[in-house]
Formats: structure tokens, sequence, C-alpha cells
């Protein structure tokens, strides 16, 4: 049947002067020619020309030389690679537990379709589709000296100065951490239904014959069945949580916290890469150094996916 | 029929896509000269007429010039001067500022105007002027631009937060110098610490500038504010943070945070313009009602901030751009813009116009005269060297120096390393 249909359109190709075989290899590339000409616009040919700045002491208005290695050495003494660095890191290692295991709960709570499970499903949703400016001004007016939580807990008597959420170092890291799962929990949650709703139900039944509840049923089914997507769960949360920026970013007032304390990485590359002084040799180094750790974060997460295949 | 739509589809799209990417391009009217004009965030109801007005009287002096008037926002445009001038297509006049000035005129890109317009000097202050006039490293010594408005005004302060605070300030004898208010901080603290702050919490290389301190060696090729001078300056504000002078919340706050604050009712001192007064008045009735007015808080010369016109060294029509941007300088038309735009003039002579000299006794006429005054006097600190980056720098590292994490050398030596590596 396929060899007829080829031969007819053979034929009608022959009939027209066209050679069939040419036709049949342009077309497809004429399909993918936007697509390639849009990825090496906008994706390789920035990277290989960031790897090349990277060695390089350019500015944005000045191509500069080669440098060799100086800006990475150079980054290993300066204090604010240092504090990205660690914020950044931190920030990956107090996020993913709570990415991978707040959504899994959430979504085998609400896993049940009745309406009013649709109505959570919605109401734990909607942070996610909230724009980051607006998640950032509502949690300022809410974390602010003078803002919600610490009115509240002033009428209550609790404190008698305010709780200074977004001049602490640690407490404004602490509470964009809080602000970045609150937003993210309905991105994973969703994940976590399509993969409860793989779940062979027999499992279920067969469980609840042998008479486990719900939590136990939890930690005997759902957990193992959603073993790879926890992995996947992991590998996604913690590569945005080092490329953190927005809610920093919003939280601090664009400063990075008092004295810089509590800039990240992405922050700093947008310091030190934009403006009429960007120093574009250097921020091509620092997200060089981000690329590496997000592509061993990637390497590290595949091999333990790898593992629990086997 | 079939095959044919689908490689009419996928032709379509790969000439729509290559000529999305071939669609920058630029274009000009034949017969006519035509000049890019710049301005940055000026299109809007309060100014559109006026620079309409003004390039149609340009154009019809000068007939067969054409003026395409393009106009920035407000966000990123420093990027997008620096994006325009990488790909080698700033306008022929450009608005701007000392700082990204600087930076063009070093990358070649802005002509030297004491060269071109030798004689436009005596048209305009001398503090402006030589705020316009650049020389460092590898930077031929140059005017880069014609100064076009400034900016500066008196301190205000509430006298209800300081009374309730312990100190009393005397109407005929008021504050003027930063050691005034650096004498009030222990009393201040004592009574206030953690409720109301004194002042803005972390200074500017303007306020150095002000309080005496040399910012730059004389060949304006290196920073020296880690001097001694320097150091006892950021020291006089440790001490300020320790007596509870201001609160943790001013070590992150902006000049627009310094308005907050004192607009809502917890902050002492502020600088301001000429113009505060109907602010206060309208937006914080509560503070207006303890408002009172003082010059500008220096121990030296007041501050002053400038924009300027520079003109594009590679445009093909310089003669003609020098001629446009002295027009929109010249001091008929400054004036014209200083009325609707409450800024002031950088043309000499200008500032003695009745218009900044009001004769009443309110406060907004008295904060009117003390502006003019210190435009006369003035100076503009901030050297175009010091980018936005260094100020960056400067805020995280004496914001450390105020936690008691560093000392104020340690924090403005750092400073100091940091931007003579950008210089």
């Amino acid at each position: 049947m396929a060899k007829t249909k080829t031969k007819k359109r053979g034929g009608d190709a022959a009939a027209q002067g066209v050679d069939p075989r040419s036709s049949g290899r342009i077309v497809p590339w004429l399909f993918v020619l936007p697509p390639i000409l849009w990825i090496c616009t906008f994706s390789l040919i920035p990277f290989f020309n960031t790897i090349r700045l990277s060695f390089t002491d350019s500015t944005l208005l000045k191509p500069g030389k080669f440098v060799g290695l100086e800006n990475y050495v150079n980054m290993f003494t300066d204090r604010r690679f240092q504090t990205a660095f660690f914020n950044s890191s931190l920030y990956v290692v107090c996020i993913v537990p709570f990415m991978v295991i707040l959504p899994l709960m959430l979504a085998a709570l609400v896993a049940e379709k009745t309406r009013i499970m649709n109505f959570f499903r919605t109401a734990f949703y909607t942070p996610v589709i909230m724009s980051s400016v607006v998640v950032g001004l509502l949690w300022t007016n809410i974390l602010d000296k003078d803002g919600l939580l610490n009115g509240t807990f002033k009428a209550l008597k609790w404190i008698s100065t305010p709780i200074p959420f977004l001049t602490d170092r640690w407490l404004l890291l602490f509470s964009a951490m809080a602000v970045t799962i609150w937003s993210g929990l309905g991105y994973y949650m969703l994940i976590y239904l399509a993969n409860i709703a793989n779940i062979d139900g027999t499992l279920y039944e067969a469980a609840s014959i042998d008479g486990c509840g719900g939590i136990r049923q939890f930690f005997h089914v759902t957990l193992p069945g959603c073993r790879v997507t926890m992995i996947l769960v992991m590998l996604l949360s913690s590569m945005s949580a080092f490329r953190v920026f927005g809610e920093i970013y919003m939280l601090s007032g664009g400063s990075g916290g008092v004295g810089g304390a509590d800039l990240t990485m992405t922050m700093l590359i947008k310091q030190e890469g934009t403006g009429i002084n960007a120093r574009t040799g250097y921020s091509g180094a620092l997200g060089m150094v981000m690329f590496v750790v997000l592509g061993c974060i990637i390497g590290i997460e595949w091999i333990v996916q790898r593992r629990s295949e086997d | 029929m079939k095959g044919t739509i689908k490689k009419a589809v996928a032709l379509g799209a790969a000439i729509a896509m290559m000529g999305g990417l071939a669609a920058c391009g630029t274009s000009s009217s034949s017969g006519t000269t035509e000049l890019k004009f710049q301005t940055w965030n000026l299109k809007n109801e309060k100014f559109t007429s006026y620079f309409e007005d003004l390039i149609a009287q340009f154009e019809k002096d000068n007939p067969g010039v054409k003026i395409k008037w393009v106009d920035q926002p407000a966000d990123n445009y420093e990027d997008k001067l620096s994006t325009d001038a990488a790909a080698g297509e700033l306008p022929d006049v450009v608005d701007m500022g000392p700082e990204p000035a600087y930076t063009l005129a070093k990358a070649g890109v802005l002509l030297n105007l004491a060269d071109a317009a030798p004689e436009a000097e005596k048209d305009f202050l001398p503090a402006a002027w030589s705020a316009a006039t650049f020389k460092g490293t590898d930077l031929e010594e140059g005017t880069y631009g014609f100064p076009w408005y400034l900016n500066s005004g008196p301190t205000f302060y509430n006298k209800a937060v300081l009374s309730e605070c312990g100190i009393t300030v005397d109407p005929n004898d008021p504050p003027t110098k930063q050691d005034d208010i650096f004498a009030m901080a222990d009393t201040f603290g004592k009574n206030c610490g953690g409720k109301y702050a004194l002042t803005s919490g972390i200074p500017s290389i303007q306020d150095f500038g002000m309080y005496g301190v040399q910012l730059m060696n004389d060949d304006r090729t290196e920073f020296t504010f880690n001097n001694a001078k320097g150091v006892e300056f950021v020291q006089h504000y440790i001490d300020m943070y320790n007596a509870g002078a201001f609160t943790d919340d001013m070590l992150n706050s902006s000049t627009s945070g310094e308005s907050k604050s004192f607009n809502g009712g917890s902050q002492a001192f502020m600088n301001g313009n000429a113009y505060s007064v109907d602010d206060i008045r309208k937006n914080a009735p509560k503070v207006f009602e303890n408002l009172a007015i003082t010059d500008f808080i220096a121990n030296t010369k007041p501050n002053m901030f400038m924009e300027m016109l520079t003109v594009n060294a590679t445009s093909k029509h310089q003669d003609l751009a020098i001629k446009f941007a002295r027009f929109v300088t010249n001091s008929d038309n400054q004036l014209a813009f200083d009325k609707k735009a409450n800024v002031f003039p950088s043309s000499t002579g200008t500032i003695d116009d009745d218009f900044f000299n009001p004769s009443d006794d309110t406060m907004d006429a008295e904060a009117m005269r003390m502006s003019a005054d210190q435009i006369r006097n003035g100076e503009i600190w901030g050297p175009p060297q010091f980018t936005s980056a260094c100020s960056t720098m400067l805020r995280e590292e004496i914001a450390q120096a105020l936690q008691g994490k560093i000392t104020a050398k340690e924090a403005l030596d750092a400073t100091v390393k940091y931007c003579n590596e950008r210089i």
C-alpha cells in the first residue's frame, strides 16, 4: 500500500518534471530549517560565544583580548562570587527535599476525582500561573517591616519590634525559599498527579483488601509508583533552585540583600553582564561555572535514575 | 497537490524566518537631511507638545532638515544606549547623563565638543561644563556633551520627629552641614532608636564629595576615596548606626525608599528638590504640618545632578547635529523646558530668571530660591567614572561595615579596588 502511494506521488512529481528523490530530501529540510535557524541564532551561537568570551577581558563596547583562565582565577577571590555560589547551592540543598516530598503528598491528597478535590487542585495550582512580579510584591507586602505578618504578630502582642524578614541575611534567604516552595508546589503536584493516575488501581484495591489504610497505601503503593517521577522532580527543582532570581530580586528590592549578602549566581551574572559597563568576559565565565554545576546536577541525577531503574 | 502545499508552507516559513532576521535596517528620506534625536522618557502628555514645537521651529529655521525624534522608556536606558553604540546605531543627538557618556566617550562613540564647538563653553555654567569635561585612562581630555538640565534642592526635616527624639532645631539657625547631623545621632538614637531614622542609611559617592573627601586623583585615573577623610566619613555612619540613628531597613533603601520613609513620617531629614513641598503637601499632609526646610546639608558645596545632550562621533551630519543640540540647550529653550519639567537650567544667566527667584513667603518659594542658589554654587560631585556597578559595590561594602562585619577602611579599600579595576 505504501509502495503504491509512493509510486503515485513519484508519478505526480515526474509528471511535473521534478525528481521525486530530491524533492523527498528537500522538503523535510525546509520544514526543519526555521527551528534550526532559531536554535542556532538564539542558543548555539550565543552558547559558543559565551565560552569564547569567558577567556577574554571583553566589555560590551570593547571586544577584549584573550586572558586565558584569568576570569576563572579571579572568580575564586571575588567575595561576591563566593556569596552568590554559596547562596545558590544552599538554595538547592534546602529547596529540593521540600519540592520532592510536599507536592507528592499534596497530589496523593487531591488525586481523588471529586468536585471538592477539583477545587483544591485549582487552588494549589493558582500560584504557578501568577507572574513572579505579582508574587514578589505580594510577599513583600506580607513580610515587610510594616507588613501583614509583622502587623499580625504585633497585634497579638507576640513581638514588640518587627521581625526583619527582608533585611536579615538569613531570614531574607529563607523567606525567598518559602516563596519558591509556595509558588512551585502546584507545578510539581501536577506532574505527580499524572503519575498517580497511571498507577494500576488494582494495587490500591489489593492493598485495601490486605488491610492497608491511606497512609500505608501511600508508602507502599503511591511512593514506589512515583519513584521515577521523584527523580525527575528532583532534577527539575534543583536546576530551577540553582538558577533562582525573581524571588530574591523582588524581596530585596533588587539589591541582593543588605550588603549583597543574599546575591545568587543569576543575580551576579545579571549585575556583571548587563548595563553600559557590562564585563561580558567575566559574566561569561560566571555563566560557564553555572553551566558546569547544572551539568553536574543532571549527571548525578541521571546516575541515580539509572541505578534505581536497575 | 498536497505535496505542493507542504513545500509552499515550508518555503514560506523559511523565507519568513530569514526575512525576520534580516528586518533590521535603516531608511532615510531622499531630498532632506534627517537627524535622529533621542530623549529619555520624555514623550508623554507633559512634554510631547514642547518637543514637537521645538523640532518644528528648528526645521523651519533650517529648510531641508528633518528631525526624527525617538524616545526610550525609563527602564534600562543605559542598556539601550550600549546596545545601540555596540551596533553602531546610536542616534545623532542623544540625551544621557555623565556616567554613560563617559563610557561611550571612552569607546570613541561621542564627539569631543571642546574641539568641535569650543565657543559653546561660555554659554554654560562653569560647574556644568566642567562636569561634561572628562579625562581619564584611555580617553582624550574633552567635553563630551552639552549640559542640558540640572537638578538640586534643599533638605527637608520633620520637626515633630526631631522633637519627639529630643532634638530642638532653631528655625533661625537650622543644621546645614553633615557634621550637624552626625552630632545629633546619639540623642536621636537614645530616644528613638529603631523607631525612626535620622537620615537615609547608606551614603552615596556624592555624599563623600560633599563631606570633602577627595574622590579621585588629579589625573582622574584612580579613585582615592579610601583616604583618611573617606574613612572618617564612613566611621560617622557606623557610629550613627551603632547609636540607633537609623533602622535596618534603611540599609536596603534607595532614593525612592528614602522619600517613602520621610513621607511616612518615620525619617527626620530628607534631601528633596524645589517641588518636594507640593508633593509632601498632597501626599503626606501630616508630615507637611511639621515640615521645615534648610539648605542642602553639605560640609562643602551642595550636589547637583545633570543631564546632557551628546553628539554621535560617527554621525554623517555632525555640524547639523551640533547645531541642533545647541538649539535645544540654548537659554530660551532650556527655560521653557525647565518650567515644564521642574528642573533647572545649565545655561549662563538663565537661573536668574524671575521664575526661579519668586519673592513670596511660601515654603514653595523658599525651596525654589534655595534650589536656584544651589544651582549657582553647587557641584556635580559624582565622577562619571563611578558606574552603577561601583555604586552597588559601595552600598554593599558600607552596609557590611555598618553591621560590623568589616571596618570602614576595609569597605572603602574593597570598593576602590573594585572600581579601579573597572575604570
